[in-house]
């Protein structure tokens, strides 16, 4: 039966839209304060070494600098820049507000504060700093190996992990085994809006702190930990995030601005330039993952052993869970009766990795996705096909997690995805000869819905109703771009049936709004909005239960509609409004209405889309045209349609780049190669295909209306559809992301030398 | 030096420093936040800005090459509190998402309709490709610049 939504499923603007297209909705970098200073931060040139003496007579001089900080006048307190709530386990405090011991180049040397931003580049160009240089370990292969050079003082080995479950099935079929490896990049998340944040500290000991941060609760404790001061003292409230994507998920600077403001007594403003957005926030980690799959001849999955090196960069972050969510994607996709998979995760003396979206989803499924596309290869299968026989089906149970699945129609999308993209046909009559080579590849992708079965996942949040029928949604909402508090008042505007134009959503501030851990591991449409519709259902409850006392008649021969309360079975009268309910409740009832509810999740399905992409390949070049792209996606239930497939669309920029031309390049002596947008290139308009958008919905699962999560899993298949378009179109088998023009002209290069032999 | 412009049809005499860059005057002058700098070279057309009607990045302008110039900023496209159709459009065809790529979309949007009101899909992707945006993979900004084309036209 199909449901008829009023709402949810058309398309609203974001919220704030009118401000972001009037320019009038302020940034962290358009925000001023009275008094207010501007920090500059000097980062290492040098890859490993300690600073052994900084001079800053010249810098001192430079009118307007008010503090110059580094090492030598600031705390040497550990800490962890990822922890969100106290007592959370892995989070390695590796450490400080300024290094000692610098470990990679773009580490924190210094700071300055001054009046201008001016003043206080200039003072940080003529800061003299000496080094003593120390040998550094640029790759996980040289940090393993090395024993003698240890980059932190735990050892190179960040985290270990295996996981190991289920048993290889007999079978009577022949069977063939293949390996592959998969070598994914370091990537920079590229949101628009460099990074920073504001803080200041009061004459009275109060510490605010305003930032585009994924967490406020997390920077209060990350920063209340570090001055060992009172979470109540600490006030930590989100501003207009221009793109985040995984990058503003840690507290990289508000503790170090935090401790300027404490020091000056007065607001300190921290923006990074594009070049320090590259190298010293965090990067999408390098991974490399070699797998090695039993099948058999007739394309059943027996046994699948991965194993994963993460480089996780100079220090922990959130290196230690990161790769181990490697080894919890793969069985969320596919039925494989014994898999095992093992990982580390290991320091380097380079650029920090840290939270991407995807969450090591887009690392491991590229991988896994390659190497199926290979094995169908020699199996003489479709690659549909033959994940069609492999892929999990609804309400499986996922093995590693020990978690139902859901209902994850992963198999609907592939079949469904290949009948919109023609694949049959496409697949079968691709031509590979001359110069442009086209070819079309697939892959599938699993994620998740929030971070039940292994962290909190839970939210408060208060919806009232004013005394004129508007309504305010209490909640630290945390949008990240992408219309988090839009979606939240279409899931209320539904329940309540009520113009979503009279709702207004709050933005996070401990002060003021509930607990909530933050936009982390596509929880929010799933939890938060859960919650949004808990609390919409028990104020419509309220909302009967004072119209029945007004009206005198039981709630239970009342109904709303369109900001209303009829009388069912009358005709259609209207009874009372919404506004005439509120203003009564108050003046007549003594009541106020306001539900207030903490919503814990309680499952955990999973996430999927398919994704198909046809490629043109100049063989004389080795350039890479994407010309056709489909993303589907089991998506529950769309609620803002128009955005979601802009969601899609952004993701699938982003996964082409993964596959074909982002990178961060560290040369020999560990500085980044690619630390600006000249020269770390993204596709840009005219790169980019037509991405069409094919929406599974059903209503299985508990997220509002059935809604699943896409923030994530909507990059996570990208690269590998498209890599696997280009092995199709050259017959090559790359594996080595990004897969740029010498890469392919290296791989064509190989192929005719073989064949001539 | 002193120079003499334009802002959003209003007229600027200001004494600056001649290495001042145009988003700087913009924003930290004039108070005209909504030109945002994404990377302060010229390469993500985020700070893009309408000077005598050609999309410049105001990254990359300094404050002599603005005498005698008239400047629109994204402040200067709606008119008595009346969105622009541009504006209007990207609020429909949900083209804009974190937003901050958006001020600069529509100021390149909006020099290619001053003098190409009917621009073909190739003509509009030309005209945005000096703008970055991570977020909406600018199929839902061309479809909006498109509507709005198509919507002078009635
Ligand atoms: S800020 Fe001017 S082009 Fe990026
Ligand atoms: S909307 Fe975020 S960068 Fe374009």
């Amino acid at each position: 039966m199909k449901k008829e939504f009023k709402y949810v499923g058309r398309t609203f603007p974001p919220d704030h839209g009118v401000r972001k297209v009037t320019g009038d909705l302020d940034y962290c970098c358009d925000v001023k304060m009275p008094n207010m200073l501007y920090a500059k931060l000097l980062l290492s040139p040098i890859p490993h070494g300690i600073v052994k003496q900084i001079n800053t007579s010249r810098a001192e001089k430079v009118p307007g600098v008010i503090k110059i900080f580094s090492h030598f006048n600031s705390p040497n307190k550990m800490f962890s820049t990822y922890r969100i709530i106290p007592g959370q386990q892995m989070c390695f405090e590796d450490e400080t507000l300024f290094a000692e011991r610098v470990k990679y180049v773009g580490d924190r040397v210094a700071a300055v504060v001054a009046t201008s931003l001016a003043a206080a580049r200039e003072a940080v160009s003529l800061i003299d700093i000496e080094y003593e240089e120390l040998p550094a370990l640029l790759t996980p292969e040289e940090a393993l190996n090395n024993r003698e050079v240890k980059i932190q003082p735990r050892g190179n080995v960040v985290h270990e992990y295996v996981v190991d479950v289920g048993d290889v099935p007999p079978t009577t079929e022949d069977c063939i085994t293949m390996e592959s490896e998969t070598q994914t990049q370091r990537i920079h998340h590229a949101a628009i809006e460099p990074h920073g944040c504001i803080a200041y500290y009061d004459t009275a000991g109060k510490l605010t702190i305003w930032t585009p941060t994924q967490s406020v609760y997390g920077v209060r404790t990350v920063v209340a930990e570090l001055f060992d001061m009172n979470y109540s003292d600490v006030r930590v409230i989100k501003l207009p995030i221009g793109g985040s994507f995984g990058g503003k998920q840690e507290f990289l600077f508000e503790p170090v601005t935090s401790f300027m403001a404490m020091e000056t007594k007065r607001p300190v403003k921290l923006i990074l330039d594009r070049e320090e957005c590259i190298i010293h926030t965090r990067v999408r980690p390098p991974v490399k993952t070699r797998i090695k799959t039993t099948v058999t001849k007739s394309g059943k999955l027996l046994e699948l052993i991965a194993d994963s090196t993460l480089d996780s960069g100079a220090y922990a972050g959130a290196s230690p869970d990161y790769v181990a969510t490697l080894s919890q994607k793969v069985c969320k996709l596919y039925r494989i009766p014994h898999y095992r998979h093992s990982g580390r995760a290991v320091y380097t003396n380079t650029v920090r990795s840290g939270g991407s979206r995807g969450w090591g989803a887009p690392e491991i499924i590229t991988a896994v996705e390659i190497h199926m596309d290979q094995l169908a290869k020699k199996l003489g299968m479709d690659p549909v096909e033959f994940r069609l026989q492999n892929l999990v089906h609804p309400y499986d149970m996922d093995p590693v997690v020990q978690l139902s699945l859901g209902d994850a129609r992963v198999i609907e999308c592939l079949q469904k995805g290949a009948e919109a993209f023609r694949w049959k046909e496409r697949y079968n009559s691709q031509d590979k000869q001359g110069r442009y080579r086209r070819g079309v590849g697939v892959a599938c992708g699993a994620h998740k819905n929030g971070m039940y079965g292994g962290f909190i996942d839970s939210t408060s949040m208060v919806l009232k109703m004013n005394e004129d029928g508007s309504l305010n949604l209490n909640a630290s909402i945390h949008d990240v771009g992408c219309g988090i508090g839009t979606v939240m008042k279409i899931i209320i505007a539904e329940v309540l049936d009520i113009d979503p134009a009279l709702i207004t959503v709050t933005e996070a501030d401990t002060e003021y709004t509930g607990y909530d851990p933050g936009v982390y591991g596509s929880r929010v449409t799933y939890v938060v909005g859960a919650c949004a519709k808990k609390v919409a259902e028990m104020l419509k409850e309220q909302i009967l239960e004072n119209a029945a006392l007004i009206l005198g008649k039981p709630k239970e021969y009342l109904r709303v509609e369109k900001g209303c309360v009829y009388t069912v079975g009358e005709a259609e009268k209207r009874v009372i409004s919404y506004q005439e309910i509120a203003e009564k409740a108050i003046r007549e009832n003594f009541r106020s209405l306001n539900a207030a509810y903490t919503y814990h999740s309680s499952s955990n399905p999973g996430s999927y889309s398919v994704q198909f992409a046809e490629v043109v390949v100049d063989t004389v070049t080795g350039l890479t045209s994407v010309t056709d792209f489909l993303a589907v996606s089991d998506i529950g239930r769309a609620l803002n349609r128009g955005m979601i497939e802009g969601q899609f669309q952004g993701a699938v920029q982003m996964g082409i780049g993964y596959a074909l031309c982002e990178e961060v390049r560290i040369d020999e002596k560990g500085r980044p190669l690619n630390n600006s947008f000249a020269n770390y290139h993204m596709l840009t308009a005219l790169d980019m295909p037509d991405v069409k958008v094919l929406l599974i919905e059903h209503e299985g699962d508990e997220g509002p209306f059935g809604a699943k999560s896409i923030g994530e899993i909507s990059t996570v298949p990208t690269a590998a559809a498209v890599i696997n378009a280009v092995n199709n179109a050259l017959g090559t088998s790359l594996s080595d992301l990004p897969v740029t023009p010498d890469k392919i002209l290296a791989a064509l290069a190989e192929q005719k030398r073989v064949r001539v032999c | 030096m002193l120079i003499e412009f334009k802002v959003n049809g209003k007229s600027y005499q200001i004494d600056v420093c001649p290495s001042m860059r145009l988003i700087d005057l913009l924003r930290d002058e004039l108070g005209l936040t909504g030109t945002k700098e994404g990377c302060g070279e010229g390469e993500c057309g985020s700070c893009t800005v309408i000077m005598d009607e050609k999309a410049v990045n105001s990254c990359l302008v300094l404050a002599p090459q603005v005498d005698g110039k008239e400047i629109i900023t994204v402040e200067g496209l709606a008119e008595d509190g009346q969105l622009d159709s541009l504006q209007q459009k990207f609020l429909e065809h949900s083209a804009v998402e974190c937003g901050f790529c958006t001020p600069g979309m529509l100021m390149s949007a909006k020099a290619l309709l001053m003098k190409n009101p009917h621009p073909t899909d190739e003509e509009i992707r030309t005209a945005i490709a000096g703008n970055l945006c991570r977020c909406a993979g600018y199929a839902k900004i061309v479809a909006a610049i498109k509507a709005a084309a198509d919507s002078t036209d009635q």
